[in-house]
């Protein structure tokens, strides 16, 4: 086992709060931020959403920006999120020509251009959201409000793009080519992909139930999270404590088919098997799982195959916070991520909610907080489609 | 009810691209999924908009599909009895 | 320990001919400001009946990694790591145009799924049964050399033995224009055109083509930092400055961009012969990958063709050993990719 990567900072935004204290609240206090869809143009508002509860315009005199500036709104709740994290981690302005920046996304810049593409077609009244469209353009945004990061990049593999810039991160400050990375993700709701998921009729008219038996699909969030990894030696040298760190990593191929898991869950379980390897610890030794639960028939199924796999007669408590956030979708392993560290620091169990009634062949999700035994070790899954299947170790420290 | 099939084979080779197959290829009786046309999730979803785009039918539950996607006999009656278009 | 990657195979579909290297001797010239890709016969690589919901874009991908796949006997890599700028762009736009133009009702799953990025290193995946590491990046035009990145710091990390790295970027004519509108491409002389390369990295020389000695990915650079990481770079591959026998450029007719090089290579590079090869495979968001491809070729055949040099005064190459490749995309996003022959060859 090589040296564990340790974290010294992070910042989360989503429907259950604008930053770590009001998340841990809602946590804590057990209540949802799905509802009715208030702040996202659409037609479809039988499906119930987790809008992080602040307009374009507020985020944006949040953040010090001009009204009329250009932004989208992956970007202003990534720097929300990312302000939170540099802060926390005293990572200056002299710092940052020193740090790496990944973000996962995949929406991008969608949400100005499902609202302007006819007229970046017919007129030239709203070109400057052409460039604001890709991934890279959304992760350069947010970069440039803090400063001039050493180097960007971005990853985009679905659902499980947040919880691959973690992994990438790590890697490079194991080999040696950095001493700090701030890794995460953001991803706004858009009509595109509301209705993309509606096309795949994979959206419940409810609330999301992870891993019951009536589930009927899952409900679309928005948010944003990341987190600085840092080298021990820096962490040391700079006089920081850290919150947490990350133990190990596993990323895998489910190879099976583009949007659909394996009934097997072969991903998923290579992705956690890989993760527990990286960090030697047995899977008794794991005390929480934050699964990627999004609610759906298959997922739910395929991944509680590859849990009682891989962890046999040792199931940990496992819960899916989505029933809290929506599922954040590229955000969504770094949002769990960071929920999972609040798990480890105030040593609880965030609970599954809307679970009654237990599925066939699945897991039973915990929905009550106090833990047995301490948490220690946390396991947070993110699966994408495709079979991006990434699975992160984090350890209290 | 036979121009109604012949129909909807061209609309099921023309959606989900099946470029070497021809409508009389497909046999009335044989399965659309798995062996037969060798169809699969994605493309009960395609049906089911192909369904509301022609023929007026709104289906909510992509369950049902598998019944009503049995065959293209199955199909073509479905389609017969709840068409709005 | 010092862990540099061979290149076993290489492949490209592009505005060149496809899957062979006849723009070596005759490449073909374009009078044009956007020109889309040769596409060769896809059923040696994808069956009809698999390939009937893929793209374009799916169809070359899966096509040049599979041609390196089969040329360097590695079935199944540890790992795929693919760079995209925009994806499968097509996709998006029709399922975008639809939901703009008829609303949100009856739009094709098909499309929405094929949107994400990550579609064709998941296919790969997917159609060659392969469960390792599977990442896709999205940076702009350093989206490549980021999956370049990824796969030699694993390979530095023994973490992985092979890898399937490529890039892979499409270019529709509508979004053509909304590119070109925003001044990205298809400005002055400078072809757009679109790519996709595929290349098998393993850590056995056995036959190899050449080796990548380093990638170094910077972001809003000045000379000083830009300084100091090639030095870097070139240390840890035990060479210096003289030790470049070239720089492949991206310099591409764009003249806003192009600047971005002229100013840059006397100071940095000073008397270093300068390569180009946009003019040749044309500009998009995957066009690195290209200039990869270009360079494996050169040091793997031992010379540099003449179309390749643009310069004044021209400065012959013979055979060279190490190429420098220099990437700078928007002004912004600098990349470093260093290529050396095999030893001995």
């Amino acid at each position: 086992m090589s040296e564990p990567i340790l974290i010294s900072g992070a910042g989360i935004v989503s429907a259950i709060g604008v930053g770590k204290e009001p998340t841990l609240k809602s946590l804590l206090s057990q209540s949802s931020g799905i509802g009715d869809v208030k702040y996202l143009q659409t037609a479809h508002d039988e499906f119930p959403v987790g809008e992080v509860k602040l307009s374009d315009g507020e985020m944006m005199s949040m953040l010090g920006l001009p009204q009329d500036s250009t932004q989208i709104r992956t970007s202003l709740m990534g720097m929300i999120a990312l302000k939170e994290a540099l802060q926390e981690a005293g990572i200056n302005s002299d710092l940052i020509g020193s740090t790496g920046f990944i973000s996962g996304t995949t929406v991008g810049g969608m949400d100005k251009s499902e609202q302007y593409y006819l007229d970046f077609l017919d007129n030239d009244r709203h070109n400057e959201y052409i460039a604001t469209h890709d991934c890279g353009a959304c992760t350069e945004m947010i970069a440039d409000h803090f400063g001039r990061f050493a180097w960007l990049s971005t990853i985009s593999t679905a659902c499980s793009s947040a919880a691959n810039a973690i992994v990438a991160a790590a890697n490079l400050i194991k080999a040696g080519e950095a001493d700090i990375v701030v890794a995460g993700g953001c991803e706004c709701l858009s009509k595109f992909h509301l209705n993309g998921f509606n096309s795949l009729m994979i959206l419940d008219t409810a609330p999301c139930r992870p891993f019951d038996a009536t589930r009927r699909g899952l409900n679309l969030g928005e948010g944003a999270a990341y987190m600085v990894l840092e080298s021990a030696a820096s962490v040391k040298r700079r006089g920081i404590v850290p919150l947490a760190s990350l133990w190990g990593y596993g990323n895998a191929c489910d190879a099976f088919h583009q949007t659909a898991s394996s009934p097997d869950g072969t991903g998923a379980y290579k992705a956690m098997a890989k993760a527990l390897e990286m960090g030697g610890v047995v899977p008794s030794g794991i005390d929480y799982i934050n699964a990627h639960g999004t609610g759906t028939e298959n997922n739910d199924l395929s991944e509680s195959q590859a849990i009682i796999r891989l962890f046999g007669d040792c199931v940990p408590p496992i819960s899916s916070t989505k029933s809290f956030t929506g599922h954040t979708t590229s955000a969504s392993g770094a949002i769990e991520a960071v929920i999972c560290i609040l798990a480890l620091q105030h040593q609880f169990l965030p609970v599954n909610l809307n679970w009654k009634e237990p599925m066939e062949n699945g897991i039973k999700p915990v929905t009550d907080m106090k833990s047995p035994r301490p948490i220690n070790m946390a396991l947070c899954n993110s699966f994408g489609f495709g079979g991006n299947d990434t699975s992160l170790l984090l350890s209290r420290v | 009810m036979e121009e109604l099939i012949l129909n909807l084979k061209k609309e099921i080779i023309d959606v989900l691209n099946l470029e070497d197959v021809k409508p009389e290829d497909i046999d009335n009786d044989a399965p659309l999924f798995g062996e037969g046309l060798g169809l699969d999730s994605i493309d009960a979803l395609e049906l089911i908009v192909l369904m509301e785009k022609n023929y007026g039918i709104k289906l909510q539950d992509a369950a049902k599909g598998k019944e009503i996607f049995k065959s293209l006999n199955t199909m073509a009656d479905y389609i017969a009895k709840n068409r709005k278009k | 320990m010092k862990v540099f990657p061979y290149i076993k195979a290489v492949s490209q579909i592009s505005i060149q001919e496809p899957l062979t290297d006849v723009w070596m001797e005759s490449p073909h010239w374009y009078d044009a400001n956007f020109v889309r890709s040769i596409d060769p016969d896809f059923k040696p690589f994808v069956p009809a009946a698999q390939g009937r919901r893929m793209g374009k874009l799916l169809k070359r991908a899966l096509t040049t990694s599979l041609s390196v796949i089969r040329e360097s006997g590695i079935a199944c890599p540890d790992a795929i790591m693919m760079g995209t700028g925009l994806g499968c762009i097509e996709s998006t736009e029709r399922f975008l145009e639809s939901l703009c133009r008829d609303g949100e009702q009856l739009l094709k799953p098909t499309h929405f799924m094929q949107s994400t990025h990550n579609t064709v290193a998941s296919l790969i995946g997917i159609q060659t049964g392969n469960t390792g590491y599977n990442i896709t990046y999205s940076h702009k035009g350093i989206s490549v050399d980021c999956a370049l990145h990824d796969a030699l710091v694993q390979f530095k990390l023994g973490m992985i033995g092979s890898a399937l790295v490529g890039g892979n970027d499409e270019v529709s004519p509508s979004y053509f224009t909304l590119l070109k509108k925003i001044g990205f491409v298809g400005q002055d002389s400078e072809v757009c055109g679109e790519a996709s390369v595929a290349m098998m990295l393993s850590n056995e020389q056995e036959n190899a083509l050449c080796q990548v000695k380093g990638v170094k990915v910077l972001y809003r650079p000045d000379v000083c930092r830009l300084q100091s990481a090639l030095s870097q770079m070139l240390s840890e591959a035990d060479t210096s400055l003289g030790g470049i026998d070239a720089v492949m450029t991206g310099i591409s007719g764009n003249r806003l961009n192009d600047k971005y090089y002229y100013d840059l290579l006397p100071e940095l590079l000073p008397g270093v012969p300068v390569l180009h090869y946009k003019h040749i495979f044309g500009e998009s968001y995957s066009a690195s990958g290209l200039g990869v491809y270009a360079t494996v070729r050169c040091l793997q055949h031992g010379f540099i063709p003449q179309s390749l040099v643009l310069e004044q005064p021209t400065c012959s190459v013979p055979a060279p050993n190490r190429i420098l490749l220099l990437n700078i995309a928007d002004g912004k996003d600098y990349s470093f990719i260093l290529l050396e022959k095999i030893c001995g060859k």
